[in-house]
């Protein structure tokens, strides 16, 4: 479905100076420095897959997602959607794709809701049937049918993201693009949002690809995680199989009748206060159901606690390595 | 019979046809200053001319009505172009454009055409008016001349376009062209025979003008509307003319493709 291929994207910054004098001068010399924000990317998305794309601040997400977009053009390397190289072939290949950027809107401000959405039925040539097809699925999920009258400019943040949202999928986009589109939703518009992601992708067999800094839309979302730092990719797999290899342990959490501190060849300790202990086991050497059973024929237990590394460890030490590399 | 792909621009024209209508606040404004432009300028030329006629026949009622199409011929080469390319990347916005199947010049032109549809009652038509209550009523050379002059604004409007495209195509890869493009603006409305027309300049001047693509823009269809110049040398000038229509839209396909191969899109 999407491939991309050796991707690099260098961003030519110049220092150019002010005035008139400044901008004549700058279109013949000027000084310019090379900031490389993708730097070699290379994966492969099928279809109907559902991809959390995501890194640190400035890792190069937006600039990657512009790029398969067709926005940018890449410095070299290229993307391929259903084998087509959309920087070639934009025109023709954008057709494929829907776009949402949670930071900015594809809405036009002067117009009404359903204007924009006419234009772009226009624009994207589709009948009209088709068209009011797409309208009431939208509607029955993300209840677009109240807002279409409204003007844009009068919308709330949640409500234009709707709006996105139903703009970008009118043309019934095999791929779907979503640069953080939770990003300033409150719980239950974060809800709807994940929810219309789900059913798009299981009715309609959307693929999706998305950005994210918010630990639940990954959580809830992403099957599949492409890591990247630095313009790099860090890490590709299943969530799960990375929490795996990132961080393969659990903690367990137990409360003793006496202020004691028993000890476990193949646990560490992570803290001790009044009656409890908190221990560290690798999920491959010791079983919970051991551990607890070991401690217990050292002291009585009262009580106990099983926690899995937390999604947020994960992306921490994901992260952390891959500044350290 | 239009293709599908045509109508969408067709679309995108009238979508911003409603739009100048319903959110042009500045035609008053607008109007006020070229209506005091133009007055003041035809006033000048009468007082400069009094009674006596240039070399080459020329009158003070032909100066005139000169001054009266000029102004009428400057809201036909309004052009959005340069602006909106500017602001589309100064915004980020132009990522939205480029999402989307479109044509990104196609589209321009269609919204510069659109606009320019909606200046046509909003600007043209009043200073038209008030061109002929205020000064004269600015009658054409003769009724055969009418379609050599449509042909020739025709072509003077793609001149101008296609200029005002090229030089916006620099925005792309820059933030801030706005002081290059002002620039612009005053050389043409210098240098194309718009304000002064060239027969008044040195020879050596007007050559080098002559040889330039602005007094295509403006001094031609002119000259055309009030018969300053013989039939056979219009039409060496209309092939001139022609000729740089071409010059340019070679260099504006040539050009657009690179350019958007560079774009610069601000923002997250
Ligand atoms: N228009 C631009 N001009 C110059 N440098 C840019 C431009 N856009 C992005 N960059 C640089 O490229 C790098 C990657 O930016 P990008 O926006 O792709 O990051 P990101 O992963 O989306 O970050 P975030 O999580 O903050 O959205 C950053 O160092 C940024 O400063
Ligand atoms: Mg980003």
């Amino acid at each position: 479905m999407i491939t991309v291929r050796d991707l690099h994207k260098e961003y030519l910054v110049s220092e150019k100076g002010k005035g008139l004098g400044g901008t004549l001068k700058s279109l013949f010399r000027n000084e310019k420095k090379i900031i490389g924000a993708v730097n070699g990317l290379d994966f492969h998305v099928n279809k109907g897959e559902i991809v959390g794309f995501i890194g640190p601040n400035g890792s190069g997400k937006s600039t990657t997602i512009k790029m398969m977009t067709g926005i940018l053009t890449p410095t070299s390397g290229e993307v391929l959607i259903d084998g087509r190289n959309i920087a070639r072939y934009r025109k023709e290949t954008v057709r494929k794709i829907g776009v949402v950027f949670g930071q900015r809107t594809q809405l036009n401000w002067d117009l009404r809701l359903e204007e924009t959405f006419e234009l772009l039925r226009r624009i994207y040539q589709i009948e009209k049937k088709d068209y009011l097809d797409i309208l009431e699925v939208m509607d029955s999920i993300l209840g677009i049918g109240e807002l279409l009258d409204k003007p844009v400019r009068q919308m709330s943040l949640g409500q234009r993201v709707k709006g996105d949202l139903t703009a970008a999928m009118l043309h019934s986009p095999k791929v779907l693009f979503l640069d953080e589109p939770t990003i300033g939703l409150d719980a239950g518009s974060k809800y709807a949002l994940r929810k219309f992601i789900k059913e798009i992708n299981t009715i309609r067999g959307t693929t999706v690809i998305l950005t994210t800094h918010d630990l639940g839309d990954i959580q809830e979302l992403c099957e599949r995680l492409i890591i990247i730092n630095n313009g790099v990719m860090m890490d590709d797999g299943n969530l799960s199989e990375i929490v795996e290899r990132i961080a393969p342990y659990r903690t367990l959490t137990v409360e003793y009748y006496d202020s004691i501190v028993p000890t476990h060849p193949k646990a560490e300790i992570l803290s001790a206060a009044d009656n409890v202990v908190r221990y560290k086991f690798m999920k491959r050497e010791l079983t919970a159901a051991r551990l607890i059973s070991d401690l217990s024929s050292l002291h009585p237990i009262r009580d106990v606690g099983i926690e899995e590394a937390g999604i947020d460890d994960i992306i921490r030490i994901a992260y952390a390595k891959t500044v350290q590399s | 019979m239009f293709s599908s792909s045509f109508r969408k621009y067709l679309f995108i024209c009238k979508t911003r046809i409603i739009r100048s209508f319903t959110y042009r606040f500045d035609v008053f404004g607008n109007i006020l200053m070229q209506t005091i432009v133009m007055v003041t300028t035809a006033f000048f030329w009468k007082a400069l001319f009094q009674d006596e006629t240039f070399r080459n026949g020329i009158t003070a009622d032909n100066m005139m009505t000169y001054t009266i199409m000029s102004s009428v011929l400057s809201v036909l080469f309004t052009t959005g172009v340069e602006r909106r390319i500017q602001e589309s990347v100064e915004k980020g916005s132009i990522a939205i454009d480029l999402m989307r199947p479109v044509n990104v010049f196609g589209m321009f032109f269609a919204e510069d055409l659109g606009n320019l549809i909606a200046l046509l009652f909003q600007n043209l038509l009043p200073i038209l008016l008030l061109g002929s209550l205020l000064i004269k009523v600015p009658t054409i050379v003769s009724v055969s001349a009418i379609p050599m002059f449509a042909v020739s604004v025709i072509l003077s409007m793609a001149i101008n376009w296609l200029t005002a495209a090229i030089f916006g195509m620099w925005a792309f890869t820059a933030i801030s062209m706005d002081a290059l493009f002002q620039v612009k603006k005053h050389l043409i409305r210098l240098l194309s025979g718009s304000i002064i027309p060239i027969w008044f300049f040195p020879k050596w001047l007007a050559g080098i003008l002559n040889a330039l693509p602005f007094v295509y823009i403006y001094q031609l269809p002119l000259d055309i509307y009030i018969g300053s110049a013989s039939n056979e040398e219009i039409q060496g000038r209309m092939l001139i003319q022609l000729i740089w229509v071409l010059i340019l839209a070679a260099l504006f396909y040539l050009f657009s493709k690179k350019s958007l191969k560079k774009v610069l899109v601000q923002g997250g």
